[in-house]
């Protein structure tokens, strides 16, 4: 009976791991597969082994001597940095506000914040555009960054992580005192340094990859973000195999950097909060 | 989404209100002080939002009823209803609305099926062995869109694409043109969004199972319950909410997931198979300056999506008897 008992659990271990291992090698393939067309010898791309035989960073000189990959590397990194320090600083200001207070309206802003959740871009983003264009940021950092510089999603985040804050700390730092602004800065924010750091990094890997509304709002190729730069080199220059997947690996790498120190921190992160 | 957090925001909160209830005075004193403040700290997101997104959605409820080509220089005609009417009669949509159709379908065994079943095949993995699974099947899923298409089409390229390659050496056709054949397209599309979302659907279902107390399924087997009793009587109906709350993204978000594959890959191609109605939107705005019809379709898809949010909160909440 034991025996028996033991041996189905082993077999189910057995088979659970044939699983995982398919579905990791399912995962993996296609970005491996980036890579090594990437690490080809130009003439070597199209006949290609499973295994490189001789590594070249050909393909990577011909795309950064070739398109501004710099420039629109820097600009992915600015648009990206600057969206997630400025959605975390208003967030951090909203989730404040509805954790510590109770005052007339709470409940029917809050539900006006959860709502713009419901909203999808498609039908914002003519009436944006229109107005970035007013405003003369077609091909500027502000037209990339200003429109989207708040983040429900994160308020109703950090809000219930400041709600189950203890009240006593709190309750201290006023009979010190302390302005709730100084509260929020010295005690509130150095506590919630971990969920703070998780949300970060989500918001910062969002960004980076964002793509349609770098699309609308800039049409030269030295003013955009790296996701529009590698779709023009896709319908310009489809056939150059090597360039394009060198391009890429070069897109996905500060992405892979952040995912291999910090990849618990991603996971949970995204788990948490769903799909944005 | 939201449902999962307020949840896990409202348990910290009512603990600390029964475990603090002597302290009550202190809290509703401290939260009452200076309650006007809260309004400035509210300010900056509410403005943003205020401008960027309530405001927009008043403009493209009023631009669609207008003819307009998005330059400012040409004056916008009131036309009324002019063109919702003209959308209810255009072919292209009953395309777009049927390939959305399709897209949720076919996304199904990526967003539910399928993680449903490998969660349940690999609950016994524990331990640093899961972390690595973990960490490797979640990769596509941080992949930028635009990154994924370009993988994908080279792997599905038709001269020297691995896929054709792969299949030539099996003996088949090593001469498939995958984005020229309506059917096809869709199918690749549908795949390689599948690829990248069938991780994240993983631990999620992981995530769900992990919640359920063990107990439940111990009991069962003292009892004499098969495996699959189990599953089908205890671990399914826990589910539910997990279940249910994939089954809302993927109606809710299949059209987001799909639209920068269409746009990279096929531009709705070939002969707008591949379109959805998201894409249409796009087409009628940004290719066609059609500002009447794009807005006037938004303004419709943006009811029926928000009908069927509700629809699922309603249906989440009357299931949320199996959490307790």
């Amino acid at each position: 009976m034991l025996t028996r008992v033991t041996s189905r659990l082993r077999l189910e271990q057995v088979s659970a791991h044939g699983v995982l291992l398919i579905l990791a090698f399912f995962s993996l393939f296609p970005i491996y597969w980036m890579f090594v067309t990437a690490v080809r010898p130009a003439n070597e791309v199209f006949g290609g082994s499973l295994f490189p035989t001789t590594t070249s960073l050909e393909n990577f000189s011909y795309v950064w001597n070739r398109t501004p990959m710099a420039k629109m590397l820097t600009n992915t990194f600015l648009m990206a940095l600057a969206n997630t320090v400025g959605q975390l600083f208003t967030s951090i200001l909203a989730a404040y506000a509805f954790a510590r207070w109770r005052f007339p309206g709470d409940r029917v802003l809050f539900l006006i914040f959860i709502g713009t959740w419901l909203i999808p871009f498609q039908v914002t983003m003519i009436p944006n555009y229109v107005l970035v264009a007013r405003l003369g940021w077609l091909n500027s950092l502000a037209g990339l960054v200003v429109p989207q510089l708040a983040a429900a999603f994160a308020i109703v985040l950090l809000r219930g992580y400041m709600k189950g804050f203890p009240v006593a700390v709190l309750d201290a730092a006023r009979i010190d005192g302390a302005s709730s602004w100084r509260t929020l800065w010295s005690i509130m924010v150095p506590n919630l340094r971990a969920p703070l750091s998780a949300l970060g990094i989500l918001l910062f890997i969002s960004h980076w990859n964002e793509y349609f509304w770098p699309l609308l709002v800039t049409n030269k190729v030295e003013n955009t973000v790296i996701q529009v730069g590698l779709q023009f080199f896709l319908t310009q220059e489809g056939n150059q195999w090597g360039p394009l997947m060198a391009a890429s690996t070069l897109a996905s790498l500060p992405i892979f950097a952040i995912y291999i120190v910090l990849q618990r921190q991603v996971i949970d992160a995204f788990v948490r909060s769903g799909i944005r | 989404m939201d449902q999962s957090i307020e949840r896990a925001s409202t348990r910290p909160d009512s603990a600390t209100a029964s475990g603090a209830a002597v302290r009550e005075g202190w809290w509703s004193r401290l939260r009452r002080a200076y309650w006007w403040q809260a309004y400035l700290y509210l300010l900056p997101a509410f403005i943003v939002i205020a401008i960027w997104i309530y405001w927009p959605v008043i403009t493209t409820l009023q631009l669609s009823f207008y003819e307009w080509n998005l330059l400012e220089t040409t004056p916008k005609i009131w036309i009324g209803l002019e063109n919702y009417q003209q959308i209810l009669t255009l072919p292209e949509l009953g395309l777009a609305l049927r390939n959305t159709g399709l897209y949720m379908v076919g996304m199904l065994p990526f967003s539910v099926v399928l993680p449903l079943l490998i969660a349940l095949l690999i609950q016994g993995v524990v331990g640093r062995a899961r972390t690595i699974y973990r960490t490797m099947i979640f990769a596509p899923m941080l992949m930028a869109p635009v990154v994924v298409a370009t993988i994908w089409s080279w792997i599905m390229n038709p001269v020297g694409g691995l896929l054709n390659r792969t299949i030539q050496a099996l003996g088949g056709p090593g001469n498939i043109y995958w984005f020229r054949d309506g059917t096809l397209a869709m199918l690749a599309i549908i795949v390689i969004t599948g690829w990248k979302l069938l991780g994240f659907s993983t631990l999620i279902f992981s995530a769900g199972l992990a919640s359920i107390n063990a107990e439940y399924n111990d009991a069962a087997s003292v009892d004499g319950a098969t495996g699959w009793q189990q599953i089908r009587h205890i671990t399914l109906p826990l589910m539910s909410p997990t279940i249910l709350f994939m089954l809302m993204l993927n109606v809710l978000f299949s059209s987001q997931w799909t639209f920068p594959l269409i746009n990279v890959l096929t531009q709705g191609g070939p002969r707008d198979a591949t379109t959805n109605i998201y894409y249409l939107l796009w087409q009628f705005g940004f290719k066609n300056f059609n500002i009447g019809l794009s807005t006037a379709a938004s303004v419709i898809f943006f009811t029926v999506f928000g009908l069927l949010a509700l629809a699922f909160v309603w249906l989440s909440d009357r299931l949320s008897f199996y959490d307790s």
